[in-house]
Formats: structure tokens, sequence, C-alpha cells
């Protein structure tokens, strides 16, 4: 019987051209009868969910589980702390007001840096609320908070541009700025020096650049984070970026606040006012030459 | 306590997207969530083969891991369930599950986010079990219920399995051994050998 049989496949597939088995030319024709083990399956599949995962899913995952929140909240503790010890070691820079006033910020540089002032406390704030929501218990308090997140994003992108323009030809860096960094803008001493500085110093320079380039980053970034639009990885890649920069913005903004209302009497009246004494340009901004 | 688990048979899901649909249906998902959907690879090619995939109730999840406020919580059953009002709708589930599971509704205030919706595995949320305020965040809690997943109870195939991970390997094993692969594949014997 096993006999018969071998022999009529044999015939079979010497006659005809439609006996599946005995053609095997066909590549498409053969896997129908047998596309392959289900592990080769499997492996497509795990390809789909975990193969993309791998890319940045890991990183992101990893990142966010075990550093951002902390990074975070190394920076609004220990920046203040150490500024704290700063005061009280060396204590503000005091300059005679009583002298010749300068008018050094007009209108328009105050009314664009009290915007971006605002809207950027804002960020800062919200960002922080969101970051650390566990210590607040999340919902709608925090939730609320990345709506005004997204309305002060705007806020300040208005105000980001325009100070860009207004500021730009003062924050390129000069030679001295090189100085000003050596001795940390001497600020690590209770003596005044005359210290190397144009009508913005290293410092304010550095300032200058990470919050305005820096915050367009964080607004393209941001965007992607609040759309959703782009794939999940491009995601992933937005979220790190806007964390490690956002907290390097948290840094010099803590600093920005600390010199401005703490560490150089006066400095918060010159914004508001538009005036500086003589006396602190000729010692802090020593190469600042005004325009008649 | 056993553990919880999906199990889809991709020799046996023919792409009906029956599961989604009853998903959908049974707990009222919003147009834009998607808390079940079916993959295909190989579509339209010989050797297309595929899956259903919602939330895989993963251990170690990565979304646990990387909720900002602990919105995300496992329970003893392996079940991974969210609480709607601690979530602030941040997405950075989503970023972390390499499965697509958490989906978010939209229109909120600036076009933000809403809190966060996914498979619950029918077993509803933190609000008092069956109450009217758990049907309306997660929709039904059958598990409560003693039922199995709306999704596996309706797939037409049976190729969508969920409950205890053990029974459903086993079932799973005896199912691939069954249609034989390997040493068990089909061949001469299987086809005309007497028993």
């Amino acid at each position: 019987m096993k006999a018969i049989l071998i022999v009529a496949l044999i015939a079979a597939t010497g006659i005809s051209t439609s006996v599946v088995y005995a053609t095997g030319t066909d590549p498409m024709l053969a896997r129908s009868i047998d596309a392959g083990p289900i592990t080769a399956s499997w492996i497509q599949f795990n390809e789909v969910f975990t193969g993309n995962w791998q890319q940045y899913g890991e990183l992101f995952t990893n990142l966010q589980a075990y550093l951002f929140s902390r990074i975070f909240l190394f920076i609004v503790t220990l920046v203040p702390v150490i500024f704290f010890f700063h005061y009280l070691a060396i204590g503000p820079k005091k300059f005679d007001h009583s002298g010749q006033q300068v008018y050094y910020f007009n209108l328009f540089n105050r009314i664009i840096h009290w915007v971006a002032a605002f809207s950027f406390s804002l960020l800062v704030i919200t960002g922080l609320l969101v970051i650390l929501g566990k210590m607040f218990g999340g919902g709608a308090v925090i939730m609320n908070g990345r709506s005004v997140h997204i309305f002060a994003a705007v806020l300040f992108l208005s105000s980001a541009v325009p100070m860009f323009l207004m500021w730009l030809k003062n924050m390129f860096p000069a030679f001295y700025d090189i100085k000003w960094m050596i001795i940390m803008g001497d600020y690590l001493s209770s003596k005044t020096k005359v210290v190397p500085a144009g009508k913005f110093n290293a410092g304010q320079k550095m300032w200058f650049w990470l919050a305005t380039m820096g915050g367009f980053v964080m607004a393209y970034t941001g965007f992607y984070l609040w759309s959703f639009r782009g794939d999940v990885d491009t995601l992933r890649l937005m979220a790190i970026i806007h964390n490690f920069l956002g907290a390097a913005m948290t840094a010099l903004f803590l600093a920005h606040l600390y010199m401005s209302l703490f560490a150089i009497a006066g400095s918060l009246g010159s914004m508001l006012s538009g005036y500086k004494s003589q006396e602190e340009i000729n010692i802090l901004h020593s190469r600042y030459k005004p325009k008649h | 306590m056993g553990r919880m688990r999906f199990l889809c048979d991709v020799e046996r899901c023919i792409d009906c997207n029956g599961c989604v649909v009853a998903c959908k249906e049974g707990h009222h998902i919003p147009v834009g969530v998607n808390r079940r959907r079916v993959i295909s690879i190989n579509q339209g090619e010989m050797g297309e083969k595929s899956i259903s995939v919602a939330c895989m109730h993963c251990s170690d999840a990565p979304c646990i891991a990387v909720c900002p406020v602990d919105a995300i919580y496992q329970r003893d059953d392996g079940i991974v369930l969210v609480s709607k009002k601690t979530c602030i709708g941040c997405g950075y589930c989503f970023m972390a599950c390499p499965f697509g599971a958490p989906q978010f509704p939209g229109g909120q205030v600036f076009g933000a986010r809403g809190a966060m919706d996914k498979c619950t595995f029918c077993a509803g949320g933190p609000e008092k079990t069956n109450s009217p305020a758990e049907k309306k965040l997660y929709g039904q809690n059958r598990i409560a219920e003693g039922k199995v997943p709306l999704c596996a109870a309706m797939c037409a195939t049976k190729a969508l399995m969920a409950g205890d991970a053990d029974v459903v390997a086993d079932i799973y094993r005896e199912r691939v051994f069954t249609r034989g692969s390997g040493v068990n594949a089909w061949g001469w014997d299987k086809a005309y050998k007497k028993k």
C-alpha cells in the first residue's frame, strides 16, 4: 500500500506542476504550506515592541526613574544652601548709590525683562511641581500646574525673542570674560576690587545664552511633549533633553535670583528704575562704555 | 494568589478586532483611546500573523517606575492599575511602555492631555469596587464579579486568553503540543499511522 502511494506521488510530480511540494521553485508557495516555526513570528512581534523600546525607551525609563527628580531636588536644596553660606561668609556687595546715576536699562529692556522674569518663574515653579509631583500627591493641583506651564511657556517665548535681539550685541564673549571667570567675578572675596566686565559680565552672558537659546530648545522640545506629535522615540529624546536642560536652567535661575536679590545690594532697584550708580559700574562693569 | 496574565495565541488570532470592539463598547472608551489593539506582521503576505495587545501588566513595570506622581500601582495578583484622580497626564508612562498601552484623552485646557487611560484587566481602579464612580472612571469591574476580561471572553477563536498565568500557560502549552511542531510536526505517522 505504501509503495503504491509513493509511486503515485512520483508520477504526479512528473506530470503536474500543481502539486506544490514537487515544484519547489516558488518560495512563496513553499511558505504557504509552512510559514516557518512559530518562534520566528514571536521574534518579529518582539521586534515590533521591544525593538523600538531599546532605542531610547530603556534610557528614558532609567533616567526618569532614578535621576531626573533627584537632580532637581539636589539643585533646589543644595544651591540655596551654598548661597546661604556664601551670604554668611562673604556677604553682599554694597555700593554708594547716592552719587552719579547712569541710565543703564531703558523702559523696553525693563518691560521685556520683567515679562520674561514672571513667565520664567512660573515655568520653574510649575516644572518643579511636575517633576517633584510625588511630594505634593499629584492630582488636580499638579495637572493645573501643567496647564500654567504651557501658558507660561508661550508668554516666555514672546519675551525671549525680543530679549535675545535687544541684548545680543552686548552678550558676545570678550577676552576679559576669561579673566572674570578665573577670579569667579570676585564673588569669593569680600574686598571690593575692579572686575573686568562690559555692560554684562561673563556670568550674565552665560545666563543670557542659556536662558534665550536654551529657552528656545526648551520650547521646541516642550512643544513635542505637549502635542505628542512624532513617534514615541522622538518624544523620549525630547523628554530627556527637556529635563537635563531644565535642570541647568533651574540652577542658573537660582543663581540669578541670589545675585540680584541678595549678593549685590541695589541690583533689583536698577532693573526697576533703570539706573545704576557710577560707583557700581566702575567696579563691576569697568569696561562699560556708555554711548552718549 | 495567582498571577493574572494575558496571552494571545498568534496561531489562532485572525485580526477580527472583536476584542478591541468588545473593550471599547463594554467600558465606554472615548474616541481616540484604544485600550486594546491588534497588530499584524507580514500583512498581505504568506506567514501573516496577528496579535492582540493591551497592557501586559508587567512585573517590574516601567510605567510605575517613571510616574512622577505615583499614580500607577500593581495589585498583588499582578494587575497594573492607574488612579485617574492622581494622574497628571504628563505622558511619561507612554514613553516608558514598550507596548503603547497608556492612552490619553485630549481636550484639557490649552490642548493638554487628560488623565491616562489603559487596560484595567477589567478590574476597575482604586475607587470602591463596583461603585458608580469606579465604573465611570475605569469601566466595568468584571474581575470582582468573577468573570474574565471582556476581550478574552469575546474572542471568537479563543486566541486571546486571560486569567491565572499558570492555567493560561498550561492551555497554551497543550495547544502547541497538539498542533505539533518540531519533533511533533505533522508527517506520515500523524496522518496515516493507526493508533
